[in-house]
């Protein structure tokens, strides 16, 4: 069942001609992960927002298409210091600042944020106040902050852009676990090594229009790579002059160079 | 029990009804009662404006690891100091005293209130009574802005000078250096509202959404006896002043 659709959608911020999204068209299932990658201004992030209803709601500008919605979202920008709410002064209360605006029950709440404190590995910060937070350890808070309010459709734009190694493998592990629970989840990235792993479908967006969408092989082909959306592997594959289709991963070219 | 443990509306009724009486009692005698309850109020265990104490406050300037109530007590008579010499300029020694002790009492209110509300727990009370999230936002984003703002100003004051700027020299220098801090400031506290807006909205702070509150402080009937006997004894007081 999908929890998301966008039909022909094309969006103009305020003020501008040119459309930031030209006839998108995509979907995405319960317990599937979508990710968008593209260029920078590509429209990646816009789609989130209309995604979201927060475009044009909130931000202006005027929609054409149909957006339907069968779940409710939670959405994590790619700013983490700007998400934070200003109300709370510890990091648990940060995460239970959605879940208490939603009215539900404390006992329900206390569940939640605990759920997705551990799920983070925010245990250890659970006091802190969030305004001494790195970026990467903020940037798991608002993760956890949006897992907390148990939407069924999570909007991730760029999840993992303030972590390190460890803690982006962290949050893709997770984002995989969600997905198998039955949450539907699109995100924005430019960590394309992960997609592989993590990303049921790629959708390629270019000057705001989807130029191609499939399963990751799509960052394997030619053209993607050429467009700087390959993976690293298949960008050093196709770089060796080696035939391809280039794969994606170290495992994948171990195999094809046997 | 220290000050930052009553309940936020009896700090705020505290630190208004002070200054109230201080301004309705006559002079000076009434100034001198309420300056000095003012003052007493900066030395209670409760205040303390260190870094970490009270959240939406933290380090505001004040040295760490000083006697918290000290530090409290001498923010208050600095920042009422001025007051007093500029009275002195503008009136005779009477004056100076009737107003400057009226002063003194708003002033060492205030600090004592900053020392010791914390935000967390002003919000969950105004909530827990029945306001709208929006006007409880309104309420802790306005108490967190100045030291938000202020270090913003530092960050982009820190980033100008890596760039070159210097704050020193003559006047149009100065005045340079300060647009130049100045507009990132701004601009970017502009952005920030911008971003905050939709997170805050994702995240179902929607106008007419009854929050839950996760920890509302206990309101003992002795505190708000107390609260309503502060009331009380304002009003009691305009009356006998206007009888």
């Amino acid at each position: 069942m999908k929890s998301l659709t966008l039909e022909r959608v094309s969006f103009w911020y305020p003020a501008t001609e040119a459309p930031a999204l030209r006839d998108v068209s995509l979907a995405v299932a319960h317990g599937e992960i979508v990710a968008l990658v593209g260029a920078v201004g590509a429209g990646a992030s816009t789609a989130l927002l209309v995604a979201g209803d927060l475009a044009p709601r909130l931000t202006g500008g005027r929609l054409a298409g149909t957006v339907a919605r069968r779940d409710r979202s939670a959405i994590v920008l790619p700013t983490p210091w700007t998400q934070l709410s200003g109300m709370a002064f510890t990091v648990w209360d940060e995460v239970a600042f959605g879940p208490a605006n939603l009215g539900w029950p404390t006992h329900e709440i206390a569940r939640q944020v605990d759920r997705a404190v551990e799920q983070l590995e925010l245990g250890p910060l659970a006091a802190r106040n969030p305004a001494t937070l790195s970026g990467g350890e903020l940037q798991r808070v608002i993760i956890a902050a949006t897992l907390a309010m148990d939407a069924g459709l999570l909007l991730l734009d760029e999840p993992s852009a303030e972590l390190d190694a460890e803690g982006a493998r962290t949050v893709w592990r997770l984002i995989r676990a969600l997905a198998k629970e039955g949450k539907a989840i699109l995100l924005a990235t430019s960590a394309l090594d992960a997609l592989p792993d993590v990303a049921d479908r790629v959708v390629w967006l270019e000057d705001g229009a989807v130029r191609a969408a499939g399963t990751p092989d799509l960052l394997g082909e030619v053209a993607a790579c050429d467009a700087g959306l390959g993976t690293s592997v298949a960008t050093l594959w196709g770089a060796s002059g080696l035939p391809g289709p280039y794969p994606l991963t170290v495992d994948h070219a171990v195999r094809l160079w046997r | 029990m220290t000050a930052g443990r009553l309940h936020p509306f009896t700090l705020l009724a505290l630190a208004a009804a002070l200054p109230a009486l201080a301004w309705i009692l006559p002079a000076p005698a009434g100034g001198v009662w309420t300056a000095a309850v003012a003052l007493l109020l900066t030395l209670t265990p409760g205040a303390r404006l260190t870094p970490g104490a009270s959240p939406g406050f933290r380090g505001v300037g004040f040295s760490p690891g000083s006697r918290p109530g000290l530090v409290v007590f001498r923010t208050a008579l600095l920042t009422a100091a001025p007051f007093w010499v500029f009275l002195r300029l503008l009136h005779d020694v009477p004056t100076t005293i009737a107003i400057g002790l009226r002063i003194t009492t708003m002033v060492a209110s205030f600090v004592w209130l900053a020392a010791t509300l914390a935000p967390d727990r002003l919000v969950e009370a105004t909530v827990a009574r029945g306001w709208s999230v929006t006007a409880a936002y309104l309420f802790a984003a306005t108490i967190t802005a100045v030291p938000t703002l202020r270090d913003r100003a530092r960050r982009i004051a820190e980033a100008q000078r890596c760039r070159g700027l210097s704050p020193r020299g003559s006047l149009a220098h100065r005045l340079r250096a300060l647009r130049a801090l100045a507009l990132p400031l701004v601009l970017s506290a502009l952005h920030e509202v911008d971003e905050r807006a939709l997170a805050l909205e994702t995240r179902g702070m929607v106008s007419g959404a009854r929050r839950t509150p996760l920890a509302p402080p206990p309101d003992s009937a002795v505190e708000r006896a107390a609260r309503w006997a502060l009331l009380a004894a304002c009003v009691a007081a305009l009356i006998w002043r206007f009888k």
